[in-house]
């Protein structure tokens, strides 16, 4: 039968991950796929984000049901009761239709036996092969068996066929048994070969011998296809187009009809390739080009017949399907117009930024160290090169990639703290595109703060130098030609399409860009050609991390949305937990049982001893020795020695502690004991150390010790009690009648709960209300009045204009709010509250801007182009200055939709009068992503575009009421004087000023007085205080696109709250024994959840067990643990430090 | 310009004088009680006591060499939560800075307390205290001790010495009191200055109405005697260094430790409702003690010795105030104040924090800066 899912996400970097946990949280159970055989996708291999320069990928795991999900390094692993995360695994088919995708995966067998794998890497040791290892981006070798990555739990080895040598070591060397390489299967495995060519068979019948396959020949189809109806032992047929009898192509249709799967592969000469490579379509595994070399022939074989005998199909039932695969670098190498040459990739110096970002990394191949690869040398000098295969027309790239300015600006900063500041680093850039929320300030730290040198120039020649580094020639802005050697270029590549989304958008019907990213619609970002298919991160354009996360969270929700209206999986009931009987008074009994079956524990330490040792350790009633605790045998011994000594703790050593957690829950059920009062330790990787009796000692030593900290801890053990529940009232409020607030009032409605939606003014609609027109020529204010209009008619969604929220009370799952409408102040119980309260076009009072009719800004010129106010026939000239007011000291930021709105009027004026001369004033042209291609539009068009720098800015003066704008054209290196009819200003955006709000719903801006979220990254929709939520402009300068994924995002965080009935305290929360407390205080100021606060009335402390997160930051800063972290008492804990310092007696 | 009144001394007896200013002050409507060391029955150790009769007055001594208790605790219960009525409270500098550091942990309240500093000359251990008085009156032996001028370094009397925490107390003149009895550098037989140290002070002064008065060396006094405690002090740590560098000449230096917990009874700034050593955290089970027994084959039954001064350094060497009132509980005479003050100068000095000196500093463990002690965490980063 086929596993049902909710949805399936293909991708399991960021994107994938954060669509499927958002899925997840809500309810839905998600299967998450990758071709890789690991996840976490690019950001495995970088070990820092701006703009805390660390990680902080944990920070996405679930705040709420915390106890479902594991609460560590989710680089290491991602377990959550409703996700399959299913590697190696790439979509074989899909068919079927929004609501019942009918999913086929094809996943690859790494080859090595997961639950065998005890990761002690000797395989990796003896394989003679080494090639460049992916996770080092190249910069070192793997063997063809190997780690993907250091770090994920559980982790092992895969084997990577295609460069393996077939010399069997690894097998030989496994202790486990754990590398199946089928040699006993060999003798099963019937081959029919269907072929004329007399060769063919000499040489098989000759060659393959010690392959030990048996082998079937035949000349004539007819023969095959009746062999193959008699017999069903056939593995694989090799099919040759000159058979007799029958059509090759009938031999073929006939064997898909007799066995299904079986795989097929066609015997061709290089002449009759096109009809070989048709039969492929139609179904056919491979083809070979005749004729056949044994030297390649036979490992040729042995590889295909592991694949088949070890590869499999996993078929699914799925609801929405959400795409994230994220992207691929591009490649200075993989250039056929001959990039190498002009970049110097293939030389040593020379780096791609993920490249350089490995080199920077504790795991890379210098341990973080900035040595030069080749050379090994100390680097003191690094440059970057901005756009290398981005913005490049030549390289099919008229797109910006949205993402290298920042990192290669991150790397800088990295690069200047891992040297102490010694290595001089310098960026050559077109425009720093640092249109992002807060990017502008990260980028004037960098410059004034960091040291970072910024070079506007575009490198014009890269050379190797005699010492070893790179001498690049590049124009100063004195028109110079500058040469200047650096020991190191790092080039910033940009973003392709992942391999494979050609094949996925025919399997999934959606269609591509001109690029070969999907095309996403203009209003829905999330959502693709292909109803019930969704693109999430960066699948629809190259972005970054908190993009991604939102965007990721947009179509999260239009899956959720389609698996609501198709009701998946409806109906099917959770099972309820089962109640086990109170032991806290009985004296602790702990029965320990140890795994024997690997051998490398008996050959390193005496178990009979070790088990003799620990019978002694305090509470321990019995020690058994099992076979294989992995195995239904080895769990039947456990079981029954728990039934023997009835044990209230129970404890196994074993290997890969992780995989038994579903089993504890079921031993529970089977004994009738809290799994909370299970564990189960790893005790393996002790013994793979050397072969000394010194290692021997010291791995008794750690064993002993790993297993008496855990008897110690499990005395403690504390099951939970009942847990503390809120009711949650399941409504929302929205505040803000915007974009933002009407897309998220409706994907919440569309849910089938309440929404009001509160709008200051008498208007819904908000400030998209004044755009005409768009980029790809699309009509916003259309969009926008369908939209209100369904909101308006919403059965689900309730709206007061001219009203505010005035006063709020209460936590996430419940808040009791006081609107303030015409018709009076009346209450409102609602579960979750997301702001959307939008921004404003700045007001401007500069450059004559409301004294001259000449002066506007560029929202008042699209107004006049689009009514027909202006006629751009009549125009002699227009100019336009951007970044008017922003991103100066005050104003810090770019508002992100200046350059579009300019560019767009730009475009608008030449296609009503081509000659029309158009001079553009500007500091960097943010035009991320797809957009570029507008601004190249627009150049090629013929507008000017004059950049001028922040000291600089370009002087207006007046003429018979006409501008005069006189500036230095940093090209021409002289000023230039601007004659024109109309100057449009960028204004930029300003936030709605919400100082009322933040009072009301205890939240906070920025300096700029955008919201300010809990993470910029990882949660760039929520709020730190948990059930408020924020989208849209207010939370930062976006555009329409934008805003509707940020309000879904929002949106799907909500639902999370909403679609509980009750909200569960979880087990690891914070106490306070008052008894004991002096009410100092130093704790709620510790909190960072802001879940305590002091009680006056009562003189006491008192804990939001819903809010607080157990990071135990109270616990840590009380002096006398007034303050307890459940599970964390200080008795216990001291035992069990002491277990882990005891020396075997 | 801060405000410096004369207060008038008669018959030779600066102890008169000073009860007199501190009857102005209760006769003062706004204040309804003054804290201050009393001798009870008319001898013996004076005691911290909250008089609000100014005839009972007559008994207080604020001079006397004697420091049975530092007061810092006693006015955190006066002041905690709703007070109702102000008061005024006569203080050594040590329990002025000691105080600072519990209104800071939110255990008392500087809001409805006027505090009346008196530069300190140092005073005995309690049982030193009972030798110097050898049988005399005690307000006799006050003024004997102080003799004609205060703040000159005092003769060895009766065969006993200061204790070593005010031998080695850098801190004789008092911060943030609202009210400095300046005694160092005063001619004790005519006048003591009384010097107003905040805005509230002054009004209360100024109410007082006491005529001006002019320098009298007090800063060069206390100059001298700062230079040569802090001598003192730096001895004192070097020698204390010297023995108890390793663990194990910790545990023979706490060797004498009983689990008394009289220390961190005694202890100003240990401010636990209970200790956290007195809770089950550290009611160990009997088969605990055998299994620790064995391990080492034998165990020091009062346990956890070593781990309650550490756990107590951990928690307070940073709010030391070095008063000393440490040593002065211990039965055993372990020199604790000399530990504790050993240690709080490297965790004080390393964060730049000096206890008791400004309500504006937080205590440096309560405040969270990313960027600090990178040499101590970027292996971490």
């Amino acid at each position: 039968m086929r596993k049902q899912y909710g949805a399936l996400v293909v991708g399991a970097g960021i994107g994938g991950i954060r669509a499927a946990l958002d899925l997840a949280v809500t309810g839905h159970k998600v299967a998450l796929i990758d071709r890789r055989p690991s996840h976490g996708g690019i950001l495995s291999q970088l070990d820092h984000q701006f703009p805390t320069d660390h990680c902080g990928m944990c920070r996405m795991l679930p705040l709420m049901s915390r106890d479902s999900s594991s609460q560590y390094c989710l680089r290491k692993g991602l377990f959550h009761d409703n996700i399959d995360l299913i590697l190696s695994a790439e979509v074989g088919a899909v068919e079927g239709e929004p609501g019942k995708f009918l999913v086929s995966l094809n996943r690859s067998s790494p080859l090595v036996d997961p639950t065998k794998c005890v990761s002690c890497g000797i395989c990796s040791t003896v394989c003679p092969v080494r090639v460049d290892s992916e996770f080092n981006a190249g910069l070192t070798k793997r063997a063809a068996i190997y780690l993907p990555v250091p770090h994920a739990i559980p982790n092992h080895y895969v084997l990577d066929l295609d460069n393996c040598q077939r010399c069997w070591k690894c097998h030989e060397a496994c202790p486990t048994g754990a590398i199946d390489f089928k040699f006993e299967e060999r003798k099963d495995f019937h081959i029919l070969v269907a072929d004329k060519d007399p060769e063919v068979r000499a040489m098989m019948e000759k060659h393959l011998g010690e392959s030990n396959f048996p082998l079937h020949f035949t000349e004539n189809g007819a023969e095959a296809v009746d062999l193959l109806a008699e017999s069903d032992r056939f593995r694989l047929v090799l099919l040759g187009l000159d058979v007799d009898g029958m059509d090759p192509e009938r031999v073929l249709t006939r064997c898909h009809e007799l066995h299904p799967g079986l795989p097929v592969v066609i015997l061709t000469d290089e002449a009759r390739r096109e009809q070989a490579e048709e039969l492929v379509a139609q179904g056919a595994r491979e083809l070979l080009v005749k004729p056949l070399r044994s030297g390649r022939f036979a490992p040729w074989l042995d590889k295909l017949y592991m694949r088949i005998m070890s590869d499999t199909t996993v078929e699914l039932e799925v609801g929405a399907i959400v795409l994230a695969g994220g992207f691929e670098c591009y490649s200075p190498a993989s250039d056929p117009a001959g990039g190498n040459d002009v970049w110097c990739y293939d030389h040593p110096a020379v780096l791609t930024a993920v490249e350089f970002e490995r080199l920077l990394s504790g795991t890379g191949p210098t341990g973080g160290k900035l040595l030069r690869p080749g050379d090994g040398k100390p680097v003191r000098s690094i440059a970057w090169l901005q756009c290398v295969g981005s913005r490049d027309v030549k390289k099919n790239a008229d797109f910006c990639s949205g993402i290298c300015c920042m990192f290669s600006i991150k790397e800088a900063m990295l690069a200047r703290k891992a040297t102490g500041g010694e290595a001089e680093t310098s960026i050559f850039y077109m425009d720093m595109r640092t249109a992002g929320k807060e990017y502008q300030r990260y980028r004037n730290h960098a410059e004034q703060d960091a040291g970072v040198r910024f070079v506007r120039s575009r490198p014009h020649s890269l050379f190797p130098d005699d010492g070893g580094g790179i001498r690049l020639e590049y124009l100063d802005d004195e028109g110079r030609l500058v040469p200047e050697t650096f020991d190191m270029v790092v080039l910033a590549v940009g973003a392709r399409p992942p391999k494979g989304t050609d094949r996925l958008a025919e399997m999934t019907g959606l269609t591509l860009n001109d690029w070969g990213f999907a095309q996403t619609r203009q209003y829905s970002p999330e959502r693709t050609g292909s109803v019930g298919v969704f693109a999430a991160g960066s699948f629809g354009e190259p972005r970054d991390i908190s993009e991604s996360v939102i965007q990721a969270g947009a179509a999260a929700q239009a899956a959720s949305r389609i698996i609501k209206a198709y009701d998946v999986l409806a109906g099917i009931a959770t099972e309820p937990e089962p109640e086990y009987p109170d032991v806290s008074r009985e004296p602790p009994r702990t029965l320990v049982a140890i795994c024997a079956s690997c051998p490398t524990l008996k050959q390193t330490v005496d178990i009979e001893g070790l088990a003799a040792r620990l019978a002694r350790v305090h509470s321990v009633c019995k020690v058994a020795t099992v076979g294989s605790a992995c195995t239904p045998q080895g769990w039947a011994d456990i079981e029954a020695a728990a039934g023997e000594f009835k044990p209230n703790r129970i404890l196994i050593g074993a290997c890969m502690p992780y995989a038994y957690i579903p089993r504890l829950k079921e031993l529970g059920r089977t004994i009738g004991l809290n799994p909370a009062l299970m564990d189960v330790v790893d005790i393996y990787t002790a013994t793979f150390g050397g072969k000394g009796e010194d290692d021997g000692k010291a791995a008794d030593k750690e064993i002993h010790a790993t297993l008496a900290t855990a008897v110690a801890r499990l005395q403690g053990a504390d099951p939970t009690p009942p847990p503390v529940m809120v009711d949650v009232a399941r409504s929302a409020l929205v505040v803000g009648g915007g974009l933002g607030g009407l897309t998220a009032a409706m994907a919440i409605a569309d849910h089938g709960y309440g929404v009001c939606l509160v709008e200051s003014e008498e208007q819904l609609g908000g400030s998209a209300m004044r755009l005409h027109t768009q980029l790809d020529g699309s009509d916003p204010r259309k969009y926008m009045e369908e939209l209100i209009a369904q909101v308006r008619k919403h059965p689900n969604i309730k709206v007061f204009t001219d009203s505010r929220a005035v006063l709020s009370r209460g936590i996430a799952g419940r808040f009791r709010t006081a609107i303030a409408s015409p018709d009076g102040v009346f209450p409102l119980e609602h579960g979750v509250t997301i702001l959307a309260t939008g921004a404003h076009e700045a007001k401007v009072y500069e450059s004559g801007l409301c004294v001259h009719g000449s002066v506007m800004t560029h929202l008042g010129l699209e107004e006049k182009i689009a009514t027909g106010q202006l006629d751009a026939g009549a125009l002699s000239g227009v100019a336009m200055i951007q970044c008017w007011r922003r991103r100066s000291e005050d104003r810090a930021y770019c508002s992100k939709v200046c350059c579009p709105e300019m560019v767009k009027n730009v475009l608008a004026l030449k296609e009503r009068n081509p000659d029309l001369p158009i001079h553009v004033f500007y500091r960097d042209i943010m035009m991320p992503g797809f957009l570029e291609h507008y601004y190249t539009k627009a150049r090629k068009a013929g507008a000017v575009f004059i950049r001028y720098d922040k000291e600089n800015p370009p002087k207006v003066a007046f003429e018979d009421g006409k501008p005069v704008i006189t500036a230095r054209d940093p090209i021409l290196r002289e000023d230039v004087v601007v004659r024109a009819d109309i100057l449009s200003l960028s204004s930029g955006l300003e936030p709605n000023d919400v100082e009322d709000l933040q009072e009301v719903f205890g939240v906070e801006v920025n300096a700029d007085g955008f919201y300010r979220e809990a993470d910029f990254k990882w949660r760039p929709v929520d709020f730190l205080k948990q059930g408020v939520f924020a989208c849209g402009t207010g939370l930062g300068p976006r555009r329409m696109g934008e805003t509707v994924a940020s309000a879904k995002a929002a949106a799907q965080r909500a639902l999370r709250i909403l679609n509980a009935e009750t909200i569960a305290r979880e087990t690891v929360v914070a106490t306070v024994r008052h008894s004991l407390c002096s009410l100092c205080q130093a704790c709620v100021a510790a909190c960072p959840y802001g879940a305590r606060v002091v009680d006056l009335e009562h003189g006491r402390i008192k804990v939001d067990e819903i809010l607080c997160q157990g990071c135990g930051a109270c616990a840590a800063v009380c002096p006398n643990s007034a303050t307890v972290l459940k599970g964390f008492h200080d008795g216990p804990m001291m035992s069990v430090i002491d277990a882990a310092l005891e020396e075997p007696a | 310009m801060a405000t410096t009144a004369k207060l008038q001394v008669e018959n030779n007896n600066p102890v008169v004088a000073i009860q007199g200013l501190l009857r102005g002050l209760l006769e003062n409507e706004s204040i309804g009680g003054v804290l201050v060391p009393v001798h009870h029955f008319g001898k013996s150790m004076p005691m911290p006591t909250l008089v609000t009769d100014p005839d009972q007055l007559s008994g207080a001594d604020p001079l006397a060499p004697a420091f049975p208790m530092n007061s810092a605790k006693l006015l955190s219960r006066l002041t905690r939560g709703q007070t109702g009525e102000r008061i005024a409270a006569v203080l050594r500098p040590c329990e002025i800075r000691a105080f600072v550091e519990l209104v800071k942990l939110n255990q008392g309240s500087l809001d409805d307390v006027v505090i009346v500093g008196v530069d300190c000359m140092g005073a005995y251990k309690n049982t030193d205290y009972r030798t110097f008085l050898a049988g005399r009156d005690p307000f006799e032996a006050t003024l004997a001790f102080h003799g004609d001028h205060g703040g000159t370094d005092k003769p060895d009397a009766g065969g006993v010495e200061l204790s070593a925490a005010c031998k080695s107390c850098e801190h004789p003149s008092p911060a943030n009191a609202d009210l400095i009895v300046g005694l160092a550098g005063a001619d004790l037989r005519d006048a003591l200055p009384v010097l107003a140290d905040s805005a509230r002070g002054e009004a209360l002064l100024n109410a007082l109405g006491l005529p001006a008065m002019g320098e009298n060396g007090r800063a060069k006094t206390l100059e001298a005697l700062v230079k040569v405690r802090t001598e003192h002090r730096d001895a004192m740590i070097e020698a204390t260094r010297a023995v108890t560098g390793t663990l194990t000449d910790l545990s023979e230096y706490l060797s004498a430790c009983v689990n008394c917990y009289n220390c961190r009874v005694a202890c100003p700034v240990c401010y636990c409702k209970e200790c956290v050593f007195n809770t089950d955290v550290f009611e160990h089970k009997p088969w605990q003690y055998m299994g620790w027994a064995k391990r080492k084959g034998s165990l020091k039954m009062p346990t956890d010795t070593i781990f309650y001064h550490l756990t107590r350094m951990a928690h307070m060497s940073m709010a030391c105030v070095g008063c000393g009132q440490c040593s002065n509980a211990c039965p055993n005479d372990i020199p604790v104040m000399e530990l504790f003050r050993t240690v709080a100068a490297r965790t004080q000095e390393s964060f730049g924090y000096v206890p008791g000196r400004s309500l504006d500093e937080p205590p440096p463990l309560s405040v969270f800066k990313e960027d600090e002690f990178q040499e101590t965490v970027s292996h971490m980063a």
